[in-house]
């Protein structure tokens, strides 16, 4: 497909938008903690976008692969929101309140039974972190990732999972041949800018 | 650990194998589309905050 007349040509560095209802889905596609966190609070500004983007998932019958990583992430961000809604900007300060206990177990729980919900939906691969330590060194080493970023991406690749779905610009330091970004349009920027040079 | 993919040097990463990974595998609980498309409605309808959840109250960088 060509350009548009008169504007240039879009490099997409293997970035793409979520937004996109043509985006393919290739099969398996991973999941990052922020795009799940996103789809499951109807709070959070890109619910609406991910939670449909999950369903076409979902239909397409892809099999999901997560870090396990996931749902630990997803639990403090339960106990996280509890402290927040309670304590505003002095949450981290809280963490050991006893107050805090009941509501942290109640959103937990809800979160969790969310997760399980949205997992039974579709054919789940979960990676072990034991299974990929040496590969998440050398995404580190090799890229600069962050050592949670690297462990949720070596998981996927190491899956054989072409692309990544998240809202995390840090997946994007990792040259696109290795795995695609899925992302919202407001970091498609911001990713393209982060790719390597020199790798495609 | 034999099972373990092994990391290469280049940077390229060595995916898990055939039998490693259907190990790993977790078939859908749902089988029918409608059954999907509730699974899904359950776990995205009704769960709320009121503040703004950020990468930094989940994952440290």
């Amino acid at each position: 497909m060509s350009p548009p007349g008169g504007r240039r040509l879009v490099v997409t560095r293997g970035v793409f938008a979520i937004e996109d209802q043509e985006l393919l889905l290739p099969d398996p596609i991973a999941l990052d903690t922020s795009f799940v966190v996103e789809a499951l609070l109807t709070t959070q500004p890109l619910h609406g976008v991910c939670s449909a983007l999950f369903n076409r998932i979902g239909e397409s019958d892809a099999t999901v692969v997560t870090s396990d990583l996931l749902a630990l992430e997803l639990a403090e961000s339960a106990f996280a929101i509890t402290l927040k809604e309670r304590w505003g900007g002095r949450w981290r300060g809280h963490r050991t309140d006893g107050r805090s206990r009941r509501p942290v177990t109640q959103r937990l729980n809800h979160t969790v039974t969310r997760y399980e919900a949205l997992l039974s939906s579709v054919t789940h691969l979960p990676i072990p972190v034991r299974r990929i330590i040496t590969e998440a060194r050398v995404l580190m080493s090799d890229y600069g990732l962050a050592s949670y970023d690297a462990a949720h991406a070596a998981g996927a690749i190491a899956a054989g999972a072409k692309a990544m779905i998240t809202l995390d610009t840090g997946f994007a330091l990792l040259p696109a041949s290795l795995l695609t970004v899925y992302t919202d349009r407001s970091r498609l920027a911001s990713c393209r800018k982060k790719r390597p040079r020199g790798q495609r | 650990m034999a099972s373990m993919a092994k990391a290469q040097s280049n940077g390229k990463i060595k995916r898990l194998s055939s039998e490693e990974l259907a190990e790993l595998l977790v078939p859908a609980v749902c089988k029918t589309p409608a059954e999907k498309r509730a699974a899904i409605k359950r776990a995205t309808t009704g769960l709320r905050a009121n503040v703004r959840v950020t990468r930094d109250m989940y994952r440290p960088r």
